[in-house]
């Protein structure tokens, strides 16, 4: 096994896995390490008996269907990992259930705004404008994102953007602004508001924090493209991705935790492993959280400074259960005609997401059916559920352990009766049972609190405004949730891209590559 | 764009952000307490799931000729809660070849020792070297892992154990732990075994069942001594369907050698119980691997073949073998912890050859269109290159 590599990646999480696939692509020598014996962090799957789990992925967004690619389609193309993989379409955006309320919001930008409208006929008006700012923003968004060539580390983006006023002017007014706030100028039936708000979930943060122009972008890319699974699930795309960096000549290690990251001179000389092992690379990328890139992996070598500013103003993003369930019974006989179902007890999804951070049953749980998507995915006449729901990472952290499994069976105890709801029978059937919490979010990806999408998406702290992907050294990057543009399948893909965007150009222009780094240290 | 344009934008700028975000920016960086960092999650994690533990022997308890208790304490940190009916995989070194074999606790959670309980087989390369340790004796295991076990959310509290032989390890932890918490469970225990005389965990389980009316207990010798009077015979559907009467709404857990599970689970299917009431513990690899279906008539079990691992080392391996044991015998460290196919620790690339893997092998989809195997229960079929 070689020793020096150009670029040492950190984690093989979808950040990591973009990064190193990208930086092999361009023709760098690239070493992906991992410490759990498959790729992919949260985007992997596990077997129990006859069924095999997703592990997290619902809906990704930006692919699009063969006929109509999505944005993010080219950039997989490139890399050789678009035909490795089977996208499937997913059917429909989501079905929200409230108390007194049922509504499936199907593909397509008309389509969803009609179902909306239909079920909110009084607020029609209000619902339309409202979506015709989503919709607006987004594909400014996304059309000056061709136009400067994908997305761009935060001072090449400011440069580019200032060039351009008239658009700088129609994005810039919704920067700072929520998604709660903007549709509450809009649409006052509160119902209506939370059917529109029901993807907040995917970011985690009520939809009086969350970022409107994040939330914007992320409902028009699945409303315009249509959501999309991946055929032998997210495991499927991870592997992808590693045959991919491998196709262009780098290698990837699993079962090789890296203990730290070494640095001498001011800037980063390469990595030990767990098993002591010295490896050499100027440049490494890390898709371990900064927290514990920071603490754990540099340690005395990070300056102090960095974390602090790093943390001001920004919080951990919220954590998940998630109930694993293999049925034995066809998902017809339990009614589940749909992929994404949201069982909701209340439509203030501001209250929910503030009682989040305790343990206990949750407010909403997430029906998922995967059949409907893959018929093929669990064997003939059964049914793969997963129930999910958010939770506070910090209150299972300080869980004593001797009351963990009581705990966590109460929790999913209540979400099965949730879901049962919508699918009778589902219990009796059921014949696996698996459930995961935050706890096993840090046991298998080491993420601080069991976090899903790093620091919250809050409304000053999304896209351009998150941490960039230059870490405190000079030679240190930083790919995932926790960066630039944020968490989610979508957004890590895209984190490693610029990551790697940012190691190609210290490349070309090595001089600049301390003032840069230091830069992104005062701007964090 | 013209200066008017540009300053109506501006306005309205300005006046979406009063109205968006009236106090949105106030946290940016300004002044705002400083939550405390989250813990490593590492930290938090490892005190539920240890990734090893150091082990130390204690105590030795004789149970029967063949068979001995290994009550071992840790000793880099308190045993971790763990559910009844779980194994740990304890690492050892035998002969000079550094292996590793899960083994059932049969101790109760919160109890101060882990106890593990360990049969000689016959020719065992592992069990004759356990069953011989003196206290002192240093291990390592892995945390606690596994999915055997009475699960309440689905399980309901009338259950029917099935254990052969050695197999009673994980169900004595369940029945210990039921004792302790009062026999939540109404449980009916058959247990197959070669001979009435010289029984695992036979006295005790005696006295459970004698103690309380939820545990029905019968013994169920194959070849029992003259003096037997009890049942006899194998754990078939004829003898269920007289022992348990009421079959319809218990769920059924099966524990035992290879030959077991074939005549219980064919029992229990012509009984109708239905697949999601049966529960099957993981039980090592297939004893002879050539009377799998789908294995290749024309491959004997002892055909050696070259094994070329990637970074240089090359040794030769015998198709009806698990991979795994060649390579542990060759020095090469696999991560495992099953070893029954099911949990993919030792999950294994091959880059060139042919292997095959049986049923047990609990591969993921997209793995096996990427050529990983995993090294417990994958039987070369051609000379390999290996990737770890």
């Amino acid at each position: 096994m070689d020793t020096r590599w150009d670029v040492i990646v950190v984690g093989a999480g979808l950040g990591g896995l973009s990064a190193a696939a990208s930086l092999a692509k361009k023709g760098l020598k690239v070493l992906l390490l991992e410490r759990h014996n498959v790729p992919g962090g949260y985007a992997t799957s596990f077997v129990r008996g006859r069924y095999e789990f997703e592990v997290s992925l619902h809906e990704l967004s930006g692919v699009g269907t063969a006929e109509r690619h999505g944005p993010l389609y080219p950039y997989l193309e490139e890399l050789g990992v678009a035909r490795r993989v089977e996208f499937l379409p997913v059917h429909e955006l989501y079905r929200c259930i409230l108390p007194d309320l049922d509504v499936v919001v199907p593909v397509g930008m008309e389509a969803s705004e009609e179902a909306i409208c239909r079920a909110f006929p009084s607020e029609a008006p209000g619902i339309r404008r409202f979506l015709s700012r989503v919709h607006g923003l987004a594909e400014h968004l996304v059309s000056l994102e061709a136009e400067l060539d994908g997305p761009l580390p935060f001072p090449s983006l400011v440069a580019k953007v200032a060039s351009r006023p008239a658009r700088l002017a129609g994005i810039a007014r919704y920067l700072p602004a929520t998604w709660g706030a903007v549709l509450a100028r809009d649409v006052s039936d509160p119902k209506a508001r939370a059917v529109l708000s029901q993807y907040w979930g995917y970011f985690g943060m009520a939809p009086s924090k969350v970022s409107f122009v994040y939330f914007a972008a992320a409902f028009h890319l699945y409303a315009k493209y249509g959501p999309v699974y991946v055929k032998g699930r997210s495991q499927a795309l991870s592997n992808a991705f590693v045959a991919a960096l491998e196709e262009h000549g780098g290698r990837a290690r699993f079962n090789c935790g890296v203990a730290r990251i070494t640095a001498a001179g001011g800037r980063v000389t390469g990595v030990v492993t767990d098993a002591g092992e010295v490896l050499e690379a100027p440049r490494v990328v890390s898709n371990a959280d900064p927290i514990t890139t920071c603490r754990d992996l540099l340690g005395e070598a990070a300056p102090a400074s960095f974390l602090r500013s790093l943390l001001r103003g920004r919080s951990v993003s919220p954590s998940t259960l998630n109930v694993y369930l293999g049925v034995a019974c066809p998902p017809e006989r339990l009614g589940l005609r749909h992929h994404e179902n949201f069982v909701n007890t209340t439509g203030d999804f501001d209250g929910v997401w503030s009682r989040l951070r305790r343990v206990g049953p949750p407010e909403t749980t997430l029906v998922t059916c995967y059949n409907s998507v893959d018929p093929a995915i669990s064997p003939p006449g059964t049914t793969m559920v997963v129930l999910t729901a958010l939770t506070g990472g910090d209150a299972w952290a300080r869980l004593e352990p001797a009351r963990y499994a009581d705990e966590k069976r109460r929790v999913a105890d209540a979400m099965l009766s949730a879901a049962e709801g919508i699918a009778p029978g589902l219990r009796a059937n059921a014949e696996v049972v698996e459930v995961a919490t935050p706890l096993t979010n840090m046991r298998y990806a080491g993420s601080p609190n069991g976090s899903i999408y790093g620091f919250d998406n809050q409304a000053h702290d999304h896209t351009v405004l998150r941490p960039g992907h230059r870490g405190p050294l000079p030679g240190l990057y930083f790919a995932g949730a926790w960066t630039q543009p944020g968490g989610g399948y979508e957004p890590c893909i895209l984190s490693g891209r610029m990551a790697a965007g940012a190691v190609l150009a210290d490349l070309v222009l090595p001089k600049a590559e301390s003032r840069k780094s230091k830069a992104g240290t005062e701007a964090a | 764009m013209s200066a008017p344009r540009f300053a109506t934008e501006a306005a309205q700028w300005a006046a979406d952000v009063g109205a968006y975000v009236p106090f949105g920016m106030r946290r940016l960086g300004l002044g705002k307490a400083e939550e405390p960092l989250p813990r490593p999650a590492d930290e938090t994690a490892l005190a539920l799931h240890p990734r090893r533990m150091k082990l130390t022997l204690r105590e030795v308890v004789v149970e029967t000729a063949s068979t001995r208790t290994l009550r071992l304490e840790r000793t880099d940190g308190p045993l971790p809660p763990f559910e009844p009916g779980q194994y740990v995989n304890l690492f050892l070194t035998v002969d000079g070849v550094a292996t590793s074999r899960p083994y059932s606790i049969s101790s109760v959670p919160g109890a101060a020792l882990l106890d593990l309980t360990v049969k000689e087989k016959p020719g065992g390369f592992v069990s004759s070297a356990l069953v011989r340790a003196v206290p002192g004796a240093p291990f390592e295991s892995t945390g606690p892992a596994g999915t055997f076990r009475h699960e309440p959310l689905l399980d309901g509290a009338r259950v029917v154990f099935l254990a052969g032989g050695s197999g009673i390890t994980p169900f004595m932890g369940m029945l210990r732990d039921q004792e302790r918490r009062g026999w939540p469970l109404s449980t009916e225990l058959l247990y197959g075994t070669r001979s009435d005389e010289d029984v695992i965990f036979g006295a005790e389980l005696e006295r459970m069942a004698r103690a309380t009316d939820r545990l029905h207990f019968t013994l169920i010798p194959s070849e029992p001594s003259p003096r037997w009077t009890g049942e006899r015979g194998l754990l078939d559907a004829s003898l269920l369907r007289r022992l348990v009467p009421d079959l319809s709404d218990r769920t059924f857990f099966v524990c035992g050698p290879a030959a077991m599970y074939d005549l219980c689970l064919l029992a229990l299917r012509e009984l109708g119980v239905p697949t999601q009431r049966v529960r099957c513990e993981a039980y090592g690899p297939p004893p002879d691997v050539t009377r799998v279906p789908g294995w290749p008539e024309h491959v004997p079990a002892d055909r050696e073949w070259r094994v070329a691992m990637e970074d240089g080392r090359s040794f030769a391996a015998r198709a009806g073998e698990p991979l795994i044991w060649a390579m542990e015998r060759h020095g090469v460290v696999v991560p495992a912890l099953c070893r029954s196919g099911e949990c993919s620790a030792c999950r294994t690339r091959v880059l060139e050859g042919e292997v095959f893997s049986p049923p047990h092998a609990r591969i993921r989809e997209s793995d096996r269109g990427h050529g990983y195997v995993h090294a417990c229960v994958a039987y070369p079929l051609s000379d390999l290159r290996v990737r770890l």
